[in-house]
């Protein structure tokens, strides 16, 4: 075989080569393949036409199988359950309609028990799977509105599903917490700013009133628990707040975060969208702020979907969260369940009825998942979406999502309204790593829970 | 690394590929 001696020519593989916003260093990328080498500006010539070339060639094989594997070989592990439509908040960027939230279905606890039993029989009879236990995340409106239910119903199923729940915190008594924390169960709490005249500018109830206090005194409560988390929807009102977030986190003991865009699949998301720019500088900020803290106390606070982007660049396979790739986990490695039973790809679409691909109790989970609404999702590829098709990050943003996209254009093959910022991100995640300041941004077991498979450097 | 003047690396998943999390509950407790 003929041995490939440049990049960009011939048989040699298609390099981009990225700024990253250092004077001295560059980011060289084959995109396919998730591929990449931080270079010196000095050594470009040796990147494009020396010993890095022949090794991605001996390695590009075993590259294109893993992300053939990831993007397309997974199967279902997760679900998204919505056990109710009903919201005791009216935040101003809600997910789903309002008459929904108002007074929308609840299921009683045999529907919760027999919903999971179908579940369970799909994923051990169907998928056979035998390795890692599914993961049932109870998911809003607010999930807790329906605790009579889901409660005991997370006993019966124990040694089925490792359960999650993502709440608003404020329906969270001392006895839901000894009984998440009892049970193992993941729980994410919504807090929006460190301050009260922030936080409950957008997330407050029907009678206009926020949660602030209440929230931090059950954040201050779960602080020590390992499956605690905070997530911040990020949005034009509390987008300059990000920086002083880390802060709160620091004094709340709060070890990890999600600082999550407001997803514009509704009116009221996209009213509040923040400005790519600002969000990126204010998010970077953030970044800035927890390498400082580290600096001063030795203190790690994960900033997970960030984390997930670096996770992304540093092994494509050691991802936690299945939104930044394409095709985005949605109906392929999690789906959503609404209230009343329908399967939808994701909880993002159960706003859209025309993405329903069936129902719990009528129709088979494998067959929904090769219903014509959710092989749409998981057809939609970075490849078939321009200018994502001639971007060198495609695989590390994954061109999110398609719930947002969707809404916000009309179909499904357009970019993200996040683009810009998400490139500012990959490329600060650049910069740690070029910097060897990476490793503080990923999560602490890191290390023991993956492998180096490929390292070069000259 | 600031010594190289080229690096690259790729790193892999030792379990299940993924959790097949949305940006939701990132870490549950492993059990």
């Amino acid at each position: 075989m003929k041995k490939v001696k440049y990049a960009n020519t011939g048989e040699g593989p298609n390099f981009f080569v990225l700024d990253i916003g250092l004077e001295d260093r560059l980011a060289v990328i084959e995109p396919d393949t998730a591929f990449w080498a931080l270079v010196e500006k000095d050594s470009l010539r040796e990147a494009l036409s020396g010993d890095l070339v022949s090794e991605f060639e001996s390695k590009k094989d075993d590259f294109k199988k893993e992300m053939e594997y990831l993007r397309f070989g997974l199967t279902p592990s997760a679900v998204y359950f919505n056990p109710t439509e009903r919201c005791n908040f009216n935040c101003t960027y809600r997910y789903l309609p309002e008459e929904m939230r108002r007074s929308g279905k609840t299921m009683s606890r045999q529907e919760v028990e027999d919903a999971l039993a179908h579940l369970r029989s799909y994923f051990y009879e169907d998928l056979k799977i035998k390795q890692v236990k599914p993961q049932i995340i109870f998911h809003g409106s607010e999930p807790m509105l329906a605790k009579d239910a889901i409660f005991p119903a997370i006993e019966t199923y124990s040694d089925d599903f490792v359960f999650g729940i993502q709440t608003n915190g404020t329906l969270l008594d001392d006895q839901d917490i000894s009984f998440i924390q009892k049970h193992g169960i993941g729980v994410g709490i919504s807090l929006d700013a460190p301050v009260q005249e922030i936080a409950d500018k957008t997330r407050k109830s029907w009678s206009g009133k926020g949660a602030f206090s209440k929230l931090v005194d059950v954040i201050d409560k779960l602080s020590s628990y390992p499956g605690f988390n905070v997530i911040s929807t990020v949005t034009s009102i509390n987008v300059r707040y990000l920086p002083e977030m880390v802060d709160f986190c620091d004094r709340h003991n709060i070890r990890m975060i999600m600082f999550n865009p407001v997803r514009c699949t509704q009116k009221g998301g996209q009213q509040l969208k923040p400005d790519d720019s600002e969000l990126a500088l204010y998010f970077l900020k953030a970044l800035d702020r927890v390498y400082e803290i580290y600096q001063e106390k030795q203190k790690k606070i994960t900033i997970t979907n960030f984390t997930n982007i670096l996770a992304g660049i540093v092994g494509p396979t050691t991802r936690r969260l299945m939104c930044d790739i394409s095709p985005c986990g949605g109906g392929r490695c999690f789906f959503a369940l609404s209230a009343h039973g329908d399967l939808f790809p994701c909880s993002e679409f159960i706003g859209f009825p025309e993405f329903k691909g069936g129902n719990i109790f009528r129709d088979s989970v494998t067959d929904a998942l090769k219903s014509v609404p959710f092989k749409e999702v998981t057809n939609r590829k970075a490849e078939d979406i321009d200018p994502c098709k001639r971007c060198a990050i495609r695989h590390f943003c994954g061109a999110p999502c398609p719930a947002e996209v969707h809404s916000f254009y009309g179909k499904l093959n357009a970019p993200s309204p996040y683009c810009s910022f998400y490139e500012e991100l990959i490329r600060y995640a650049f910069r740690l790593i070029a910097e060897g300041r990476h490793e503080l941004y990923l999560w602490e077991d890191w290390q023991e829970d993956t492998i180096e498979r490929y390292r070069f450097g000259i | 690394m600031k010594s190289k003047k080229i690096i690259s690396f790729r790193r892999q998943c030792k379990g299940a590929t993924g959790t097949g999390l949305s940006h939701y509950i990132m870490l549950a407790p492993k059990k």
